[in-house]
């Protein structure tokens, strides 16, 4: 990003994206919804992908779901990821899903449609995450 | 000219591979053009007789502009009536240049490419792990993209591990006795050891993972009318297709999308080949790990969502089963070379219709099915062969 290495990366300023991860920094989930269809969708992209309208806004998610699958990473992609770490696609209850992690809870633990809600975590980089973890799991 | 299919018209008349190793002390751009050159002394051409390519500029040097194809009409010292930047090589590079060369674009197309240079010091190669917004923040590598989808497919229908493993074993039993192969002489392996292996991402184990190795692969296409003064037998392409669910690596692959990936792509292939998947004699099929080439058969239909490993398991996949595959030991154990990697599918294929695979060869081969990416990359590909 051009700036100084030993500084986070603002990511309130990435273009399309920059709200997502402003409300991250302040632990809120927020996910793009359609102004014309109502869906749900993620990643963010300029059109909805059910309507194609542009016309869409971020809105606050209630951060509860339930894991549609999941895997346990022993090999990171590099030494900044401390293995294992579970990584998991994570349904999101307005209809939308996102590659997260789930935490608090052991690895063997994790199962095929649990019930979690978003945990904020701080990255490895030291930004904060949308983590999730089990409904019910110590706070 | 009507009633015959424009890809009927044209062949594949020369196929090489370099040298596959870990590392190779050479550039992405060097490596290449040893391929393609030896693809086109294996068609009895010369680089006089080009005027096509679809091959990527790999570097060092070159342009900025895309395609980077049009880079090679300086290397080749001549100019270029068609070029493709083709994502990526194998099946939809072949596809690409035979209908260039059908519709009379060009009449002589060379489809290469490779790396090299670029494996050092990582734990896994860079195109394993994309830099993606919403996926390099979770530590994601293709395996573990993968993995979610083979992870729902475990959850319902609860493979048995050992036929699993067997089916590694057997494509890298076939690597160990391809000279050829990264992983020549290694082995024997059995489904014992794979599943001894270290766990990379449940549900895979390090043996049930595709290589990330360098070297290059090359083909060359062209005409049937020119293909007959040509020093090999050509190699007939009989049908293909391919199908894009999603660009890769952007948001998580769901089983209930992509576990069937590629049967549609099967369909037009095998329609157009007037042909059906148990006519096959040999299959070149992508094995990025060994989930997928049990997700193939069940794609291709023959057998049901769920008995894949047990149907191969009785099959049997070697050179003397009913479904034999993968006989240069794939990329779990001859090499994947990044995105020329899927050509070396095809080069094994053209080989065992020529008869010349070596120790690999399935007798009397006539019909191969060679397939490109794989559910967790959420496209796929396929191309039926014959001999010309």
């Amino acid at each position: 990003m051009g700036g100084r290495t030993d500084e986070l990366e603002d990511r309130s300023l990435r273009p399309l994206t920059g709200e997502f991860w402003a409300a991250v920094d302040r632990a809120e989930l927020v996910r793009p919804v359609c102004n014309d269809c109502g869906q749900s969708f993620f990643v963010p992209q300029f059109a909805c992908p059910y309507c194609q309208s542009t016309n869409w806004d971020y809105q606050p998610s209630s951060g509860r779901g339930r894991v549609y699958s999941h895997t346990t990473v022993h090999r990171p992609p590099t030494p900044a990821f401390t293995a294992p770490y579970v990584m998991a696609d994570v349904d999101v209850e307005e209809g939308w899903h996102l590659l997260t992690w789930i935490v608090d809870c052991e690895p063997d633990q994790v199962a095929i449609d649990m019930p979690v809600s978003v945990k904020f975590v701080t990255g490895p980089d030291g930004h904060r995450l949308p983590a999730f973890a089990p409904d019910g799991a110590a706070r | 000219m009507s009633g015959v299919h424009p890809l009927h018209r044209v062949a594949i008349v020369g196929v090489a591979a370099t040298e596959m190793a870990r590392q190779l002390d050479t550039t992405s751009a060097e490596v290449s053009l040893r391929a393609a050159l030896a693809a086109l002394d294996d068609a009895g051409l010369g680089v006089a007789d080009v005027n096509g390519v679809a091959a990527r500029w790999a570097g060092p040097g070159g342009t900025v502009f895309q395609p980077g194809s049009a880079d090679w009409a300086g290397v080749f010292g001549q100019p270029l009536r068609w070029v493709c930047d083709t994502y990526p090589q194998g099946v939809p590079g072949a596809l690409d240049a035979a209908a260039a060369v059908a519709a009379g674009l060009c009449e002589t197309a060379l489809v290469f490419g490779g790396q090299a240079g670029v494996m050092g010091g990582s734990a896994v190669a860079d195109y394993t792990r994309p830099d993606n917004e919403f996926i390099a923040c979770w530590g994601s590598l293709t395996a573990a993209q993968f993995a979610l989808v083979a992870q729902v497919y475990r959850h319902r229908h609860a493979p048995d591990p050992e036929q699993l493993a067997a089916i590694a074993a057997a494509i890298r039993n076939a690597g160990s006795a391809n000279p050829a192969a990264v992983m020549a002489g290694r082995g024997p392996y059995t489904a014992t050891d794979v599943l001894a292996s270290p766990m990379v991402a449940e549900p895979f184990r390090l043996l049930d993972l595709c290589l990330a190795t360098e070297g290059a692969a090359a083909m060359v296409i062209t005409t049937t009318e020119r293909a007959r003064d040509l020093a090999q037998a050509p190699v007939a392409i009989l049908g293909g297709g391919s199908e894009w669910h999603r660009q890769q690596y952007v948001n998580p692959p769901r089983y209930d999308e992509v576990w069937g990936l590629g049967a549609d792509a099967a369909r037009r292939a095998f329609d157009l080949a007037d042909l059906r998947p148990h006519d096959v004699d040999v299959f070149e099929l992508y094995d990025i790990n060994t989930y997928e080439v049990v997700r193939q058969f069940e794609m291709l239909g023959l057998c049901a969502e769920g008995e894949g490993a047990e149907y191969l398991w009785e099959a049997g996949i070697g050179t003397d089963g009913c479904h034999p595959l993968n006989t240069d030991g794939g990329l779990l154990s001859y090499s994947h070379i990044g995105w020329g990697g899927p050509t070396l599918k095809i080069v094994e294929a053209v080989r065992q219709l020529r008869g010349t695979a070596g120790p690999g060869q399935v007798p009397n081969a006539e019909i191969a099915l060679v397939t490109g990416a794989g559910s967790g990359a959420q496209y796929h590909n396929v191309m039926v062969l014959g001999r010309g």
